[in-house]
C-alpha cells in the first residue's frame, strides 16, 4: 500500500540565473575596454593560484572603475545578486536594503587552453560570473571553457546504484557543468567549488566575477 | 617564568597518499606502448565518456585483455596497490591477504593541451594512477599534466592571518603529483583529482585504476 509522502530539498544549494536582454552593446564596450587594460598596469598584483600566460586576470576594483559600461554592469550584476539574497533568504526587504553591500569584481580574457583551477571564494557568502564574450565554440570540443561546479556534498557520489543514479535535478549527484552564454548571469554561494575547463576557442573568452559580503 | 613547551601537534583526519615505485618497468612499457598505440582508437575508446580529440579514455576493461604484457602489468600494478592498501590499514599481513580484490582499469592518453576534467571514482575504495610514458618537464609550467588531488574537504569559508599559510601536512591547497613513468599514485577513490592540461608537446600516458577488497566471508560487492 503507497503512503502520501513529501519529499523536500533539504542542503539545498541556491542558484540564480539570469539573462541580460539586449547586452551586445553593453558586452561590446565592455570588451573593448577589457582589451585595452589588459597589461601589467591593470593585471592582479597578488594572484591566489598560479598564473597563466593564457588567462589574464584583471585587480578587484572592477565595479569601481567610473566608465558607464562597467557601471551599468555593476548596477545589473549587484542587483541580480541581492533579487537572488531575497529570493533565497527569509530577510525582509527592508532588512536587505539596510544592509552594506561590499565586493571584489575582477574580469577574465582567456585564451586559446586557459583554464582556472577549482577554487571557492572565503569570506564572501555570494559569488557570481558573468559572460561577456563566451568565444568560439569548438565542435571538437562541446565542454570548452566549460564553467563547472563541484557537489559540495563530498563523498556522497561515491555509492551509486540504480535508485540515486538517476535523481531529478534537484536532487542529483555530481557536479554541474554551465556553457555561459553573453549576457548570462550565474549567481551561487561563494562555498561551492567551481573552476573553469580549458578553453579552446581561437578568440578569446571574457568574464566577470564578483564575490560580495554583507555588513 | 618559564616558557610553554613546545605543544604537539598531529595531523588528524589525514588522507593517505601513496607513490608507488616498480622496479624494472621499461622493458614492459617497451612492450606495452605499441599496443596501447595501435588500440588508442575509436574502437577501444569508453563509449560513456565524451569524446575528446586531445584525450584519449579508453574502456575500463584493460586488465581484460588477452595480452602478456598486460597481464604482468596487471600483476604488477596490483600488487604495488595491495601494498599501499595494506599500509593504510590496521590488517595484518594475514587478515590482508585473505581479502579479495576487484580492479578495473583503462587506459588514458593525455595529448598536447588535453586534460582529464575532475571527478572521483565511485564504487570503489581506492583509486590508482600509474604513469607509462610522461613528456619531459614544462619548462615554467609546474602543473602540467599532473595528477591533481583536490583539496575540498576542508574548504572553510573563514581565513584569516593564521590559517592560510599553514605548513605541510596541514595546508589546504590542492596537491599536485609529477606523474614519472614506473611510479604509480594511489589514493582514496572518493578524492575528486583531475589530470591537469598537458602544456608540453608530447603525451602522457596512463593507466588508471580503481579497487576494492571483499572480506573473505563476503558474498557479493555491489555492481560496479
Amino acid at each position: 500500500m503507497s503512503v502520501p509522502i513529501q519529499v523536500n530539498p533539504v542542503f539545498a544549494v541556491p542558484f540564480g540565473e539570469t539573462q541580460l536582454t539586449s547586452c551586445e552593446r553593453l558586452n561590446r564596450e565592455l570588451e573593448a575596454l577589457f582589451l585595452s587594460r589588459e597589461n601589467d598596469e591593470y593585471r592582479n598584483p597578488t594572484p591566489t593560484h598560479i598564473p597563466q600566460e593564457e588567462m589574464f586576470e584583471s585587480r578587484f576594483n572592477l565595479f569601481s572603475w567610473t566608465e558607464p559600461c562597467v557601471q551599468e554592469l555593476r548596477s545589473f550584476v549587484l542587483g541580480s545578486i541581492v533579487q537572488t539574497v531575497r529570493e533565497a533568504s527569509s530577510l525582509a526587504p527592508t532588512d536587505l536594503a539596510r544592509l552594506q553591500l561590499h565586493n571584489h569584481t575582477w574580469f577574465h580574457i582567456t585564451r586559446y587552453a586557459g583554464s582556472f583551477v577549482a577554487h571557492n571564494h572565503p569570506l564572501a557568502s555570494w559569488s557570481a560570473v558573468y559572460c561577456v564574450r563566451a568565444g568560439e565554440r569548438s565542435a571538437a570540443q562541446p565542454r570548452s571553457g566549460v564553467l563547472r561546479f563541484m557537489d559540495p556534498r563530498s563523498g556522497a557520489d561515491a555509492y551509486l546504484d540504480i535508485a540515486n543514479r538517476n535523481l531529478r535535478p534537484a536532487f542529483a549527484l555530481g557536479r554541474r557543468e554551465v556553457l555561459l552564454e553573453a549576457g548570462q548571469l550565474i549567481v551561487f554561494p561563494s562555498f561551492v567549488f567551481h573552476e573553469v575547463g580549458p578553453f579552446y576557442g581561437g578568440d578569446t573568452r571574457i568574464t566577470v566575477a564578483t564575490n560580495c559580503w554583507f555588513t | 617564568m618559564t616558557a610553554p613547551a613546545a605543544p604537539a601537534i598531529a595531523p588528524i583526519f589525514a588522507t593517505p597518499f601513496a607513490v608507488v615505485p616498480l622496479a624494472e618497468m621499461a622493458p614492459l612499457h617497451a612492450a606495452l606502448q605499441p599496443l596501447f598505440a595501435s588500440r588508442a582508437a575509436d574502437s577501444y575508446r569508453d563509449p560513456d565518456m565524451p569524446r575528446d580529440p586531445l584525450c584519449f579514455r579508453g574502456r575500463e576493461d584493460l586488465f581484460e585483455w588477452q595480452s602478456e604484457p598486460v597481464e604482468e602489468l596487471r600483476r604488477r600494478l596490483l600488487a604495488g596497490i595491495c601494498g599501499a592498501v595494506m599500509g593504510a590499514n590496521a590488517y595484518t599481513e594475514t587478515e590482508f591477504d585473505a581479502l579479495r580484490i576487484q580492479a578495473r582499469a583503462r587506459l588514458t592518453i593525455v595529448h598536447p593541451d588535453g586534460c582529464v576534467p575532475a571527478s572521483s571514482a565511485p564504487m570503489a575504495s581506492w583509486s590508482a594512477c600509474y604513469c607509462v610514458a610522461a613528456p619531459s618537464s614544462a619548462s615554467g609550467r609546474p602543473g602540467s599534466g599532473a595528477l591533481r588531488l583536490y583539496a575540498v574537504r576542508d574548504g572553510t569559508m573563514f581565513i584569516d592571518a593564521a590559517n592560510w599559510r599553514l605548513r605541510e601536512p596541514f595546508s589546504r591547497t590542492h596537491y599536485l603529483w609529477a606523474p614519472v613513468p614506473g611510479r604509480m599514485a594511489v589514493f582514496p577513490a572518493a578524492l575528486v583529482h583531475e589530470i591537469a592540461l598537458n602544456r608540453t608537446r608530447e603525451d602522457l600516458v596512463l593507466v588508471t585504476v580503481r579497487v576494492r577488497f571483499a572480506h573473505a566471508g563476503q558474498v557479493a560487492l555491489p555492481p560496479w
